[in-house]
């Protein structure tokens, strides 16, 4: 043959992954052709693989694709010109063409030789849906094609005057009696050897490649010629390239994660259907990348979640229907970068995870005991699901019941540095969390300076950048007892000194502040740093064992000029700081559950009503503190009101709401101490005796549900402090307060 | 003669120590490091080796011995652990040795701290003691938590 | 002499192909990913003979032709359009674009040689 063999490998290895690629998008256009999609340019997309793979794999001596190919071709030819409409079964049959196709692909790709399943009865239906006939009595089944007339294969219209006759045999594969295809054993398929490449990343790579060869030759004529500085000087530049060109290769193996969401909208489709369920899947975030490594370990843990919420969370149409749900269960896939690490959410809305029955079986099962069960919140009992052996659906499906359980999509996440939780709401649905870290990633940061050292913190965190020069440097930053705050378009920010936290000898010049407004766990606060410099895409490094415990770091990075620059963990340095919430280890232990109690810590406002009575507010609800002046109310009806910043506030007595005076016989301070708060642009101000503190405590709360106005009591500097329950107050002082929020 | 009895020696302060050199990956001059805030004291700082990076660990504070002199530039031995490389940074590189496995005796009941759990083992060698370390002790920092918290 | 031939394909395997199957006869051989890609191509340098698939993404080949054909160079220049039986119209389209010829897909070698020889006289 003109073809050398060598040369028709790699053509058939080009074939199959274009091949691949195409059915992909051919399974997901139909599946948006059956969700109602009808442009043209989906009907044509869906044709144009088909066709593609039928032309090509002719021309490569394929004849078994080529011809079942060309019965889809034909279908897809008349639904493109409108000759016909598409239906469920049309949809379903030629979804029946691409398994068809895809598996006779991989029969080449394993084999080389393209086998002998039997697809007559596909090719039937799929003929019989030409016609527009229902796929049941099936004609005779044509032969295949035979190859195309040597002279009407091809030829120059200046030749022949009278317009090409048409000639569309209908064409089949043979049948033969053929055994289902043997199982192959599994090995590196062509899709997943190879990957596609921006070519723009190649040239960078070629590029690197260059200078590494001038940087190589420069040593070598140094060997001739010895000279020390052009030897450093070489050595350095070697040095810079290498780590440029490693920055550079790891970039091409990053991948989105779309690439494996790819199947799901067909895999959902399908289990739906075998459920009988109705199921729609939404996909956010399919452009978040991930280390090839990190995506082939994720991929079966989260089709076997997806699987798990069609089966075990969202329920029939009927059950739904009945508890006043929309007949379709919705299915919520995001992906996202968050606090340096990869997150991917899966929300459901489904039944929810039934606590009591969760917690029966794992009894049952002998993963707890009766008391450990009852103590146990429900929070930690979600995670129940996870612990090897359970299964609460007393019937195992064969879909999620494939001998795979929740605990080996934990364990693999886990393998991988990642986590797995769970969040769920009885009659509402799940949502499952996995947090990959992004030891393999690179990720776009912002270079910062602190004590003489370059950190790198990611951008997904970062809001804005503040500097303060001159007199504002001093006047601006407040300090509210012992917290550093800046007051940030009317919010009250905490600051966290970088040098100070991290024990780092300043550099930064007196005169100037640099603070990187930042957001974590859903706080903000500003770090303060020396210098700010550059925003960097970096690739993001795992640090050694050794390390692993400092909180503040997610990893290091290689710089441009070769050093070292740690990434600091945002989380982390806020936790560390004292400005979030720190975050309970919510994992169960083998013998059951820890004791779950109210005491997360958090940074506290403390203040005095009348009578030395003290109070608390956690510092995050605080917008601002204000001194005005008594002088200054006016009253509207029955409230008390001051102009405040172009606004009318309503001024709350938190005395009145604790069991004190009311405003008519309160004798009010002046200036009055106010505690502002704000929410969606209003804000409400609460009149206090005196501001004590801001503290950072660890609460352990009694509950009192017999005090109005107070959540709860705490022992704060050893002083029994209440907790005030500002939104009780706030609505008993000015009823409409809320009401814009519940109307949105 | 077994590898085993290869080790690969070098110096801290008055005293030679030696590691097994299959336990060697290479040896570096000094490099500019990146200290890192909050780690263990024993941990120098971080080093890149060739888009690696490497913890550099100094053997001096593992072993409790007097800090290095200012201006006095230790070396890299990288060492492979089953975590991945570590440097640990020694003030002077000597030759590599072949022992006489009868030579061996156990570690000295009188050394102290974290030396008993670091040095497995000595050598008697012509005018001085060869102290063998054990790499896995050595690149594992105890209490490797922050100091400033709780 | 040797001669430039462009092939305009979105199957990259299928470009592969055609020029595999030309490649013994000594001519440049270049390639286009969809007609739009192809016409940019042409505007920016002369080719002697145009291999087009029909349908493409973007521009499909009967309207690459059509437009070929305004540009003054490429009044005359061969296009051999890669037609599938499975479409009979094409043809007659192809033909009222003005193209030159056709080649039915799949085709042999030899029988691209063939049509090439045709219009390539050398």
């Amino acid at each position: 043959m003109p073809i050398p063999d060598t040369l028709q490998q790699q053509l058939t290895t080009d074939f199959l992954i274009e091949s691949f690629e195409g059915l992909e998008r051919f399974d997901r256009e139909l599946l948006a052709l059956e969700k109602g999609a009808t442009s043209q340019e989906t009907l044509n997309n869906i044709f144009r693989v088909i066709h593609t793979i039928k032309g090509t794999a002719g021309c490569i001596g394929l004849g078994r694709i080529e011809s079942v190919a060309h019965v889809g071709e034909s279908l897809l030819s008349l639904l493109r010109d409108g000759k016909i409409q598409s239906s469920e079964e049309i949809v379903s049959s030629l979804l029946a063409l691409s398994d068809a196709l895809l598996g006779i692909l991989r029969q080449v790709e394993t084999s080389g030789s393209e086998g002998s399943a039997d697809h007559s009865v596909l090719l039937s239906r799929l003929q019989d849906l030409q016609s527009g006939r229902p796929a049941a009595a099936s004609q005779a089944v044509a032969p295949a094609p035979e190859p195309a007339e040597e002279n009407a294969a091809f030829g120059l219209f200046c030749d022949e005057p009278e317009p090409a006759q048409e000639s569309a045999p209908q064409a089949t594969v043979p049948s033969e009696p053929g055994s289902p295809e043997p199982q192959q054993p599994a090995k590196a398929s062509v899709s997943e050897s190879a990957i596609r490449v921006e070519v723009s990343q190649l040239d960078k790579l070629m590029n690197l490649v260059g200078e590494l060869v001038l940087a190589r030759n420069q040593i070598i004529q140094n060997v001739a010629q010895p000279d020390t500085a052009a030897l450093v000087a070489a050595s350095q530049r070697l040095n810079l390239i290498t780590t440029e060109l490693q920055g550079s290769v790891m970039k091409t193996r990053m991948q989105p994660i779309g690439n494996i969401w790819a199947k799901f909208p067909r895999i959902v489709r399908d289990v739906a259907h075998e459920l009988g369920k109705k199921i729609s899947l939404v996909m956010e975030g399919q452009e978040t990348e991930l280390d090839r490594t990190i995506i082939e370990a994720i991929k079966d843990p989260l089709m076997h979640i997806v699987r798990n919420s069609m089966d075990h969370g969202l329920e029939m149409p009927a059950d739904r229907c009945a508890a006043g749900k929309p007949e379709e269960g919705r299915l919520l896939l995001r992906a996202f970068h968050e606090g340096g690490q990869v997150n991917i959410e899966f929300t459901d809305d489904g039944q929810g995870i039934n606590v009591s029955r969760v917690k029966a079986k794992a009894v049952e099962r002998g993963l707890l005991t009766a008391d450990q069960a009852r103590i146990l919140a429900d929070r930690d009992a979600f995670n129940l699901i996870f612990l090897p052996g359970f299964s609460t659906k007393e019937t195992v499906t064969n879909l999620s019941g494939r001998g795979v359980g929740m605990d080996v999509v934990k364990t693999n996440i886990e393998k991988i540095g990642g986590s797995v939780d769970v969040q769920s709401s009885a009659g509402k649905g799940t949502t499952l969390r996995i947090k990959i870290p992004l030891t393999l990633a690179i990720i776009p940061a912002l270079i910062v300076t602190s004590g003489a050292e370059r950190f790198a913190i990611p951008q997904v965190n970062l809001l804005e950048l503040v500097r303060l020069e001159g007199e504002d440097a001093q006047r601006k930053i407040e300090t509210l007892y012992n917290a550093p705050v800046y007051r940030l378009r009317g919010r009250l920010l905490p600051l966290v000194d970088l040098n100070r936290h991290l024990g780092l000898k300043p550099k930064g010049s007196a005169d100037a502040v640099s603070i990187v407004v930042l957001q974590a766990d859903g706080r903000q606060f500003g770090l303060v740093v020396d210098q700010i410099n550059d925003a960097e895409e970096i690739v993001v490094k795992p640090l050694g064992k050794q390390l692993k415990t400092l909180s503040c770091f997610a990893g290091a990075t290689i710089m441009g000029d070769g050093r070292v620059a740690l990434i600091l963990d945002v989380l982390g340095v806020a936790q560390h700081a004292h400005v979030v919430t720190e975050v309970r280890d919510r994992a169960i232990s083998s013998d059951g559950a820890a004791a779950h109690a109210d005491d997360a810590s958090q940074t506290l406002l403390l203040f005095e009503s009348r009578k030395d009575r003290p109070l608390a507010l956690p510092l995050s609800k605080v917008a601002r503190l204000e001194e005005l002046s008594s002088a200054n109310i006016e009253r509207s009806g029955s409230q008390r009101v001051v102009q405040y910043r172009g606004q009318i506030m309503p001024l709350v007595l938190v005395d009145q709401h604790v069991g004190g005076d009311g405003w008519d016989s309160a004798a009010l301070q002046d200036p009055m101490q106010v505690v502002v708060y704000s929410e969606r642009g209003r804000s409400v101000g609460l009149v206090v005796s005196r501001i004590n503190d801001i503290v950072h405590e660890s609460l352990s709360v009694q509950r009192s549900s017999s005090r109005e106005g107070i959540l709860g009591s705490a022992v704060i500097q050893s002083r029994v402090t209440d907790l005030l329950d500002l939104e009780s107050i706030i609505r008993a002082a000015d009823p409409d307060f809320y009401e814009h929020r519940q109307a949105v | 003669m077994s590898d085993n009895h290869q080790f690969c020696t070098f110096t801290l302060g008055d005293f030679t120590f030696g590691i097994a050199v299959q336990a060697i990956q290479e040896v570096i001059l000094f490099q500019e490091m990146t200290p890192v805030p909050l780690a263990p004291a024993t941990v120098h700082g971080l080093i890149n080796l060739r888009g690696q990076i490497v913890t550099a660990i100094d053997l001096r504070g593992r072993l409790d011995l007097p800090p290095r002199r200012d201006g006095e530039l230790p070396m890299n031995v990288i060492v492979r652990t089953p975590d991945g490389a570590v440097s640990l940074l020694v003030d002077q590189i000597g030759d590599v040795v072949e022992v006489e496995p009868a030579l061996h005796e156990d570690a000295p009941e009188t050394l102290e701290g974290a030396a008993r759990e670091i040095v497995t083992g000595v050598y008697k060698m012509p005018g001085h003691l060869l102290l063998i370390l054990d790499v896995t002790a050595a690149v594992t920092v105890p209490n490797s938590i922050q100091p400033s918290r709780n | 002499m040797s001669k430039v031939i462009l092939t305009v394909d979105d199957a990259p395997t299928m470009r592969k192909v055609v020029s595999l199957a030309l490649g013994g006869l000594g001519h440049q051989l270049i390639e286009a990913e969809d007609g739009m890609a192809a016409l940019e191509l042409i505007k920016l340098r002369n080719v002697d003979l145009i291999i087009s698939d029909v349908n493409m993404p973007r521009m499909d080949g009967i309207e690459f032709t059509r437009q070929a054909r305004q540009l003054p160079n490429f009044a005359r220049t061969p296009i051999l359009l890669l037609t599938t039986e499975s479409d009979p119209t094409i043809k007659d389209r192809g033909r009222a674009a003005g193209a030159t010829g056709w080649i039915v897909k799949p085709f042999k070698q030899e029988q691209l040689v063939a049509v090439v020889a045709k219009v390539l006289p050398a």
